[in-house]
């Protein structure tokens, strides 16, 4: 404690003991600070695991309820947009992991570019969202006054050809609309972390690029690398869920 | 104070790992293991989020303080899941139970399967 006060107290003046600018006068060294930030840092991502673990719980619960319901919605839901977005996510958390590498070694122009190629892959992410949303929209298979899981008369039933199920078209109706009901707030809110993510990581690839980082502090790059990771966790669970209830 | 520099070829080594297990987790989809088709899934998929957040969010090199955050927070989660799905599942025909206690608009579990009740 008394070593902490003089350092504070002498710090500046000690030339052995040359602050680094970013060292914030309330932490003793470099490595305290960073694990404080660290820690905090997943604090917080354990609010956001909590918070997804919630919307978990009310899926597993509703799964267990009307399970041919969600494995027929599952259905409808196109397994190639969802394998391209995982791999277009996983491939976006290696390129975070390798923008904190290249500025835990000093390298600028290499921390900015990886941070780019993640932001672009976490677009195109969002570009696919966008489009599954729409074939959605057009489907009439989004929750609301305007839903039709599928009209009467019409053979135009999504997987019909599994259709030995104990389910009327009526029961359908009601049941797979918990299921999208339940996509729409799990993707939304997934597509909604992306989004400040992409957002979050314009800020760092600024400061980068002005030089704010250096091998001794990349702390912001590594906590917003922690975020983007997370999200990616988030998808993990979320595609065998949503895409892989029952396949044929 | 820099920590710990992984080398990239690690990194290109789980990020081949979690596309393999990716392709792995759809391929098992399409085999019909019973009731065990959602372990399956579940187990790769928290192998895949292990292995993100041992190695790509470092925690692997971090202070025991750190890892203990994270297991602090595996283990809540484990009790909203765990807790909240003892309730539902100790509950007399979990399967056949609407919300509210009310029959709901779904034939139980045992009839899952049967023909369906009206042409589709």
């Amino acid at each position: 404690m008394s070593k902490a006060v003089a350092h504070a107290d002498h710090g500046h003046a000690d030339a052995q003991h040359a602050h680094h600018p970013a060292l914030q006068h309330h932490f003793d060294t470099m490595a305290q600070q960073k694990e404080a930030a660290v820690i905090g840092m997943w604090v917080f991502l354990l609010t956001e695991i909590l918070f997804f673990g919630g919307l978990f719980v009310a899926y597993m619960i509703y799964r267990v309820w009307y399970f041919d319901a969600f494995a027929e919605a599952s259905r409808s839901l196109d397994l190639f947009w969802g394998g391209l977005n995982t791999a277009v996510l996983i491939f976006s958390s290696l390129t975070m992991a390798l923008a904190v590498r290249a500025a835990q070694t000093n390298k600028r122009k290499a921390t900015v570019n990886w941070l780019i190629l993640t932001m672009i892959l976490g677009c195109v992410f969002l570009g696919v969202k966008v489009v599954e949303y729409a074939d959605k929209f057009e489907h009439h298979h989004v929750p609301g006054p305007n839903y039709v899981w599928a009209e009467p008369g019409h053979e135009a039933a999504p997987g019909s050809e599994h259709a030995n199920l104990s389910l009327t078209p009526a029961q359908l109706q009601n049941t797979t609309q918990i299921y999208f009901s339940l996509y729409f707030t799990m993707t939304g809110l997934h597509a909604l972390h992306m989004i400040i993510g992409v957002g979050l990581m314009l800020v760092i690839t600024w400061m980068a690029w002005k030089g704010k980082f250096d091998a001794e502090y990349y702390t912001p790059v590594e906590m917003s690398g922690l975020y983007w990771h997370f999200v990616d966790i988030v998808w993990i669970f979320l595609f065998p869920l949503l895409y892989l209830v029952e396949r044929p | 104070m820099s920590g710990h520099i992984s080398p990239v070829s690690l990194y290109i080594t789980i990020f081949a790992s979690l596309m393999v297990l990716t392709g792995v987790t759809v391929g098992a989809a399409y085999v019909d293991l019973g009731m065990f088709n959602f372990s399956v899934a579940m187990l790769i998929a928290g192998f895949k989020a292990s292995l993100v957040v041992w190695y790509f969010m470092h925690v692997k090199y971090q202070s025991h303080l750190t890892k203990l955050t994270v297991a602090t927070g595996l283990f809540f989660l484990a009790i909203l899941l765990g807790m909240s799905l003892i309730d539902y599942v100790s509950r007399d025909n979990f399967a056949g139970t609407g919300p509210g206690g009310l029959p709901a608009p779904v034939t139980p579990e045992g009839q899952m399967h049967a023909p369906a009740q009206a042409p589709h």
